[in-house]
């Protein structure tokens, strides 16, 4: 009887990054030895990943978060016989979810680019077949090039790896040029911290890169391609590269593309280990074997890229989309988003709110609802100060402006970027100027260095605003930080000295207030700059849980039961940790008026 | 044959020519950096930038390495120009407040924000690329740009010893702020904190190039170059003439 239901049922199991990070390997290793005659199928990330390994049974449509190895028996005696209750997962308020469409998380996603990953094996190209995958490279083939690009025109599908730049457009330019061998390349590079979507695009579907690859090579006119992809990636090269012998050998690309006659050839290169790999001068140069830096973009890639010759290059969330729009036909992919902007957005969504993971949405969707429906809101119901769009390129959005729909266009006008989909949420407990010097500090760093006003820039910007967080902020400060940046803006080489201030101009902009607080009062009203400030413990409010003491990483906090808690101001770094530590608010951060130790 | 405008002259000029060349050759001279004539443009140092109108559309580019086009109208100097180069040459006075030839640009162009750090690297480099440009293209690749961000700097591999130096002195030659030690006597050169002895004209025996760089030539022409200098292979080749000629008449 048990057997039964085991042999009717698919249990699928997370193995993405972040699952396998906490033993879903070890998971799904049990599952196989507990239930032998269900079929237990490994596949990419499903996107939650802090509430992971996650497992899903179907048909029944259960889903299971936090799996241990352990509870793979239980899992295994439940089936046909519902839920193991304590694996389910809890709402806000604390009722139980079963299905994963009504996860608060999940549910108002919309996936398109993500379609396939959670449910497929990335290993298994006929899980890839079943799902519909290459219909639409067939299709292409019997279609002609200019055909091709007019339902990708017709889609009015833009790049996703940060520019937003018209994706048929792109292709039209390649394909016009006369001059041969062309090249296709995809950008698999993503290297804005805390980003993850491309990674998981690539280790959970890689079949739908390489079939967008092959479409824009047919398109264009190309046999020869590139996937870029960033060296620390190392299960998504693996799925990639297993997916291109897995898609040579049924013929979807190699020699003779499915009988046609038509050949593509694709590589892995693993990408140079900075930032500005990605930039597609700088990434071109990496994949002829030259230096990583950028060049001067007068002339375009669709004309002169790769080894001078045309060359297409697009993101892979791009490129994932495409067997999409050219199965569907272009037109119904722009039923979806807002009139600049067409289709689905990816957004890795992390920071101070509840649920963080990647969420794909229809552009347009506005950034309360992202934040506040899909992220649960606020942790610990603390206030929304500001969410960072477009990582390093990009700026922060205060609250005043959440209701603004999520497109190319609207972000970019603010301030901010759309970027590849980076989104990190701050509350008030941070510090909108050492924001600026995290992003700059980061980009000082993975800068390639070789223009004036993008390395000397960044230089001089970060030490004024370490000046600035440590105390000896000067009148003149925000507006040299201004006068720095228009400058870099405009006469920077590439895109990325040309974005780089926006972090500092974003904050000022909306948060000039908190960078005049730190000159001028030497305060840092957040709380955070360690020079300006120094923690209390209130003891009407302390409940003398001990939390903060197990927090403080100096162990300068004294206390029991009997004796109140206090921090020494001997030793302190100010961290802040205890702040963060404490359930009950008794932990406030005070000006500091004495030098710190 | 197309035409642009500059600072409101009308300039002729070939598709595809770079706007500073085009501008320089008539009489516009624009400030710049890590330009060379002799080396492939770099677009580095953003000295060169100007503003570009081209379809109603203003753009600030580097002016050395951007490819002119019909219809153009150019700006060398309008005050958004003038603002941000200012910017930038204070950031290299800052970068390399020891070299002269900052000096000069920064005292020329007005350019000076006391507020800027000091850049903890050389006192002198501004990292134009002139020198690691042109070593590239002789094909030795002896001195590399290394690091990234910030912390670039020029550098020979080998603690500032680098192997593959031929000492033909073409960097310190073609470097704007004169970072790159190189000293010359009669019997030998040294640069890099290397010694080349110099090996002579089998003619006049003046000293003509290094050993290394011989051996160099050797390796890339396939055989060895005769050791002439200018004036004897000349001479030579004239000799040789003259007996011909005898014989011939
Ligand atoms: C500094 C810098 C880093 C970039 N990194 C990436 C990246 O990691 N992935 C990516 O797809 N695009 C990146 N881009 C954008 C690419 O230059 C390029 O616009 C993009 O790959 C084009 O593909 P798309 O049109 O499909 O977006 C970066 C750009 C800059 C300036
Ligand atoms: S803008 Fe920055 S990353 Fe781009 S070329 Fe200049 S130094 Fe390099
Ligand atoms: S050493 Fe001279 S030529 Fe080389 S980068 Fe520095 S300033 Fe330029
Ligand atoms: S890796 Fe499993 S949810 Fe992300
Ligand atoms: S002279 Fe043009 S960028 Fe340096």
């Amino acid at each position: 009887m048990m057997s039964d239901n085991a042999t009717s049922r698919t249990l699928l199991v997370c193995c993405g990054t972040g699952c396998l990070a906490n033993k879903a390997a070890a998971v799904a290793d049990a599952l196989d030895a507990a239930c032998p005659e269900a079929s237990v199928k490994r596949t990419g990330c499903n996107g939650f990943c802090e509430n992971g390994p996650i497992v899903k049974v179907q048909p029944d449509d259960i889903s299971y978060y936090r799996v241990k190895p352990e509870h793979a028996e239980k899992i295994a005696a439940s089936l046909g016989h519902g839920p193991v209750m304590s694996l389910l997962f809890r709402d806000a308020d604390k009722k139980l979810v079963l299905r994963q469409a009504d996860n608060p998380f999940y549910a108002p996603q919309h996936k398109v680019a993500l379609r396939n990953i959670g449910t497929i094996d990335p290993l298994a190209i006929d899980d890839y077949l079943d799902a519909g995958g290459y219909r639409a490279l067939e299709r292409a083939l019997a279609m002609e090039p200019d055909e091709i690009i007019a339902e990708v025109t017709a889609s009015g599908l833009r790049g996703r790896g940060g520019a937003g730049f018209p994706t048929g457009v792109k292709w039209a330019s390649a394909r016009a040029e006369e001059v041969f061998p062309k090249y296709v390349c995809c950008n698999g590079d993503e290297g804005d911290p805390g980003a993850f979507m491309d990674r998981s695009i690539l280790e959970g579907d890689p079949h739908s890169v390489i079939e967008g690859l092959a479409i824009t090579a047919l398109a264009i006119g190309a046999e020869q391609g590139f996937l870029y992809i960033r060296d620390e990636y190392g299960l998504a090269c693996a799925n990639v590269a297993a997916a291109l012998g897995a898609a040579e050998a049924r013929g979807y690309i190699g020699t003779n593309i499915r009988g046609s006659g038509r050949r593509l050839r694709l590589e892995i290169v693993r990408g140079g280990g900075a930032f500005v790999c990605g930039e597609s001068t700088a990434l071109m140069a990496s994949i002829e074997g030259r230096l990583g830096e950028p060049r001067a973009k007068y002339v375009r890639s669709v004309q002169r890229g790769l080894w001078d010759k045309p060359t297409v290059l697009n993101n892979v969330e791009t490129l994932a989309n495409i067997p999409v729009i050219i199965a569907q036909g272009g037109v119904r992919f722009a039923e979806i988003g807002t009139e600049g902007s067409k289709g689905t957005k990816v957004f890795s969504l992390v920071g101070k709110v509840e649920r963080t993971g990647l969420v794909e949405v229809p552009m347009g969707v506005t950034l309360r609802h992202l934040i506040f429906d899909i992220g649960g809101g606020i942790r610990r119901g603390r206030r929304f100060k500001a969410v960072q769009t477009g990582g390093p390129s990009g700026g922060c959005i205060p609250e005043g402006l959440l209701d603004l729909p999520v497109d190319f266009d609207t972000l970019t006008e603010k301030g901010a970027m759309m970027g590849s989909g980076g989104m990190i949420v701050m509350d008030e407990h941070d510090c909108m100027v050492e924001v600026a010097r995290y992003y700059v500090k980061f980009l000082s760093d993975e800068s390639c260095g070789k223009c004036t006003p993008c390395r000397e820039g960044l230089r001089q910007m970060l030490a004024i605003l370490t000046d600035l967080c440590e105390g000896r902020g000067q009148q003149g400060d925000i507006e040299l930080l201004e006068r720095l940046g228009a400058t870099m803006k405009e006469s920077s080489l590439c895109a990325l000295g040309q974005s780089a201030p926006n972090p500092v101009l974003s904050t000022i902009a909306h948060f000039r207030d908190e960078y005049a607080a730190h000159i001028e009062e030497g305060r840092c009203p957040a709380g955070v700059c360690p020079a300006l400030t120094t923690f209390v413990i209130d003891s009407e409010a302390c409940t003398s849980c001990g939390a903060c003491k197990k927090a403080c990483p100096v162990d300068v906090i004294s206390g029991d039961k009997d004796t109140p808690y206090e921090i020494a101001r001997d030793g302190c770094i100010a961290c802040g940790s205890c702040r963060e530590s404490c359930r009950f608010d008794a932990v406030s951060a005070h000006q500091r008026k004495e030098a710190l130790a | 044959m197309i035409s642009i405008t500059v600072n409101g002259r009308v300039c002729a000029c070939e598709e595809g020519e770079y706007l500073l060349d085009v501008a320089e050759r008539n009489g516009m001279l624009i400030p710049h950096l890590c330009y060379h004539r002799g080396l492939l443009p770099i677009g580095a140092c953003r000295v060169c930038i100007v503003e570009v109108i081209e379809r109603g559309r203003s753009k600030v580019v580097a002016s050395c390495v951007y490819p002119v086009r019909d219809g153009i109208e150019v700006h060398t100097a309008s005050p958004r120009i003038r603002e941000q180069r200012s910017v930038i040459i204070a950031l290299l006075l800052s970068l390399a407040p020891g070299s002269t030839e900052i000096k000069r640009l920064a005292l020329q162009l007005g350019a000076d924000i006391p507020r800027l750090v000091k850049a903890p690297e050389s006192d002198t480099c501004v990292l134009c690329g002139r020198c690691t440009a042109a070593c590239e293209a002789l094909g030795t690749g002896a001195i590399a740009k290394v690091g990234r961000g910030v912390t670039k700097k020029i550098a020979a591999p080998f603690d500032g010893m680098p192997p593959d130096c031929i000492g033909c002195g073409s960097c310190a030659h073609v470097c704007p702020t004169g970072t790159i030690a190189y000293e010359h006597t009669d019997e030998s050169v040294s640069v890099w904190g290397r010694e080349f002895e110099l090996m002579r004209c089998t003619g006049c025996n003046a000293p003509l190039m290094t050993r290394e760089q011989h051996d160099f030539l050797t390796r890339k022409g396939g055989e060895s170059p005769e050791l002439l200098c200018e004036r004897c292979g000349k001479q030579g080749v004239a000799r040789k003439l003259k007996t011909r000629e005898r014989y011939l008449g």
